[in-house]
């Protein structure tokens, strides 16, 4: 298990390191003139100069490159070009609330979507068909729209919840669970029905497995096949599919965030990158990459645990 | 941009379902007419914060409202234009224009307890012409700076600039404290002498920045707010939601989101501000050979049903125009307003005179943050004059720096209808961004040393420059953009000249 904990860390960092070097070369090609952009659109020649020596510009990519990374690895990922504000201290207020709101998603999800799942699977009849025209109904509907919805009736009309965040230094658990409650609907909402269907089709598949006839025709009880036989094994592919919804919610959370005007990390990766303020993109690409193989790790472990065969392999 | 449309449809589906329970959503400030106390607080939506709070780096535009919150400038710009004492109780020229002299007040401090004088105002001169920041044009003409003596403070000019009074009241006037000018800290933190001081504890840069009314302001008439905060608020649904259901007093929307949030009882502060339309940037024909000839440019001109186009992508909301001057500017002729209708029959004559009666093609590039169906009315009008207009690849953030290095012979952009002097800097002179190819001609360049010399009377010397640039077709401008400010009942708000969003003294409690 160690050896099987250490492979994986590397090759994570592997990971990390090749992401950050392709982001950094990617921006430089696509980003133009920080510098012009920065010091605006009158300004001359010499002050464009002037801001490209004062942000290192001057320098050759390479060069920029690893003295990013030598400061990256010391903690240090420089301040933002346009606001000023640390990089670290930019991700240390907001990684907390999208990591909050993504987790908290991500269980209702994973309680929800496997109660759906698996009733779908045993009983069948309506709860499977339901089950499965809501997949494609959920998948069909973005998150975002989801979210205005619930912002239009909950917030505007019913006044029940904030229309945008209430989050602020020193806020108390309610304003995060107000301010949280529709954004977190939304994201669930959206991940509930794929994930059932999900769950769904793995359990039937092991169902459908010939060792649930074996252990039947010994008389052992339709519960004790399900909760001890056929639930760990169908985990694992559950297991996957949640760690996947989960990278992909990374994604669907930008929108959700900026609807709701939560300062999550979403806003800021949306404005650092169209802006080309490198130093916060890369923090943003840094910590994405980091959630994703942790993720990945955990879920993988997990796997480990529940089947052994697994971990043979 | 996927997001894009989709949301203005939920927008409009939610404002329906508003309509409807529209009564009962103003209650919330019924309430407040009652007690006015100066105990009231006022949340903006912005769309953005400031890259730095060191005054030198400030920016015009809606961008220089947080600024005011934390900081007093030299002169302060009323609603209508006009220019009244703020730091400076008085101004004068010499009488070539080429010296500046302001009295400066004795009673006033920073909010680090340093003293305002003349050696605080030459120290932020001086900062702010070498911290390279995107106003340092402002101060191009300045030479140097002297504390006379300690209320009085003198700018010698290499040559007069009509336009240096307007910037004592934006971002060149904005006085910081001299011991924190150019520290690390004051990047994230204001010190000014300003009717606020930024409370750091309750802020979230990048979320929201709070403000408190500093106890021993010296003008507590500029002070109408116990607190101010500012929320982030990039998105305009987010904008939108937060100002209909209370969370913000008032914020920037457009015509479409604007009608949701009149649906439930704001008020729209309506200016203008922009001009949108072409930039016929290559009159060298060095890219496009035809945009050389002056026929060429005004068919593209006539091609077009400005007040169609309008109705279309801003429901109506703008004043259709042919001049890039606007009215508040001194500048404008009324006779211009129309000086070019919708003719397609005289822009295909035009065009056959000038020699192109088998067609133009002309390149321009697609800016995601402009309304994107302007560009397709814009081809589908030119198409039927004979000009073929190729919409290319969107750009961001490499936009200025093309548009410098002449990559682009025609750009469509909003663009700022400010002063005379700054508009000519800005768009028409050989130094102008937007004038990368470097056209002039000695005619035009003896207006524009007029408008220079022109002391008091600049801004109408401006005029003959309005009258060159329409009749030699420079641009071809399609309307005046309503900037659409809308805020709730319980404050009042003063729209401001010039500005999308309205300065910071603006604002007042409802009476």
């Amino acid at each position: 298990m160690t050896s099987f904990i250490l492979k994986r860390l590397a090759s994570g960092i592997a990971v990390l390191l090749t992401v950050s070097a392709l982001t950094f070369f990617l921006l430089y090609f696509s980003s133009g003139n920080i510098a012009r952009n920065i010091v605006g659109d009158q300004a001359s020649p010499e002050q464009v100069a002037a801001k490209e020596v004062e942000l290192g510009l001057d320098q050759p990519l390479i060069f920029r490159y690893f003295s990013w990374l030598g400061s990256a690895v010391q903690g240090d990922l420089g301040t933002s070009w346009f606001t000023s504000e640390p990089v670290t201290q930019a991700l240390s207020s907001r990684v907390p609330v999208t990591m909050v709101m993504v987790f908290t998603a991500m269980l209702i999800i994973a309680i929800v979507a496997a109660l759906i799942g698996v009733a779908a699977a045993v009983r069948r009849g309506w709860i499977d068909r339901l089950v499965q025209v809501a997949a494609v109904v959920g998948d069909a509907i973005p998150g975002f729209v989801i979210g205005i919805l619930l912002v239009t009736l909950f917030a505007i009309q019913l006044g029940f919840f904030p229309a945008t965040s209430t989050i602020s230094p020193g806020a108390g658990a309610t304003a995060w669970l107000i301010s949280l409650t529709l954004p977190v609907a939304a994201l669930v909402l959206n991940g509930v029905t794929g994930g059932a269907q999900q769950i769904r089709s793995a359990v039937i598949k092991q169902l459908e497995r010939d060792y649930v006839r074996t252990l039947r025709s010994r008389g052992i009880s339709e519960s004790e096949i399900l909760f001890k036989h056929v639930l760990r094994s169908a985990a694992p592919a559950g297991l996957t599919v949640l760690s996947l919804q989960l990278i992909g919610m990374l994604g669907g959370v930008v929108i959700i965030e900026s609807i709701f005007a939560l300062p999550g990390l979403g806003p800021l990766a949306v404005l650092s990158t169209t802006q080309g303020d490198l130093p916060v993109v890369m923090g943003v690409v840094i910590y994405t990459v980091v959630v994703v193989i942790v993720v990945n790790l955990v879920v993988d472990l997990l796997n480990g645990w529940l089947n052994p065969k697994v971990r043979v392999s | 941009m996927t997001l894009r449309k989709p949301a203005l449809a939920m927008a409009a589906i939610a404002s329906l379902a508003l309509a409807g329970c529209a009564s009962n959503t103003p209650s919330s400030t019924g309430g407040g007419d009652g007690g006015q106390g100066q105990a009231q607080t006022l949340t903006l939506g912005i769309l953005g914060e400031p890259r730095s709070w060191d005054p030198s780096q400030a920016h015009v535009g809606h961008v220089l409202q947080p600024y005011q919150v934390a900081y007093d400038s030299l002169l302060l710009r009323e609603p209508d234009g006009a220019l009244s004492p703020m730091l400076a109780t008085e101004w004068e020229y010499n009488e070539d224009n080429t010296v500046l002299t302001l009295d400066l007040r004795t009673d006033v401090t920073f909010s680090d307890g340093a003293k305002f004088d003349a050696e605080a105002a030459k120290a932020n001169f001086d900062h702010f012409r070498e911290a390279n920041g995107p106003q340092m044009n402002q101060l191009r003409a300045v030479d140097s700076v002297a504390a006379v003596d300690e209320d009085t403070v003198e700018l010698t000019l290499s040559a007069p600039d009509p336009s240096l009074e307007f910037y004592l009241s934006q971002a060149a006037g904005l006085m910081g404290s001299p011991a924190a000018l150019g520290t690390e800290s004051i990047t994230t933190e204001p010190v000014g002498s300003g009717p606020y001081v930024m409370d750091k504890a309750s802020s979230v840069p990048g979320s929201q920045l709070v403000f408190t009314a500093r106890e021993d302001y010296w003008n507590k008439d500029l002070q109408k707010f116990s607190s101010v905060t500012l929320k982030t608020l990039a998105d305009i649904t987010a904008r939108t939601n937060a100002l209909v259901s209370g969370q913000v007093d008032a914020t920037i929307l457009d015509p479409k989101a604007g009608k949701q949030a009149e649906g439930s009882g704001m008020i729209l502060e309506s200016n203008q501000v922009d001009w949108t339309g072409l930039l016929l940037m290559d009159r060298g024909g060095e890219v496009v050979e035809p945009l050389a000839d002056v026929r060429v440019r005004q068919a593209i001109n006539y091609a077009f049903d400005r007040q169609t186009i309008l109705d279309q992508v801003r429901l109506g909301r703008g004043s259709v125009t042919s001049q890039m001057f606007g009215p508040d500017s001194g500048a404008w002729v009324e006779d211009l307003e129309d000086r070019y209708t919708y003719d397609p029959e005289k822009a295909k004559e035009l065009l056959a005179e000038a020699g192109y009666s088998s067609g133009v093609t002309i390149e321009v590039p697609a800016l995601p943050a402009e309304e994107p169906t302007l560009l397709a009315v814009l081809k589908q009008q030119l198409s039927d004059v004979g000009i073929t207009l190729n919409v290319g690849a969107p750009t961001t953030t490499t936009f200025t720096s093309d548009v410098a290095a002449k990559k682009y012979p025609v750009i469509q952009y909003n663009l700022f209808q400010g002063e005379p002097w700054v508009a000519i800097n800005q768009l028409i002179s050989t130094q102008a961004l937007y004038n990368p190819f470097k056209t002039t001609t000695p005619e035009l360049q003896a207006l524009i040393d007029d408008v220079q010399t022109g002391g008091t009377e600049a801004a109408e010397k401006a005029q003959a420059v309005n009258e060159y640039v329409t009749e030699n077709a420079w641009f071809a401008p399609l309307f005046r953009i309503d900037q659409m400010y809308y805020h709730s009942p319980k404050i009042s708000v003063t729209p401001q000249v010039q500005q999308a969003v309205p300065s910071i003294y603006n604002y007042a409690p409802a009476k």
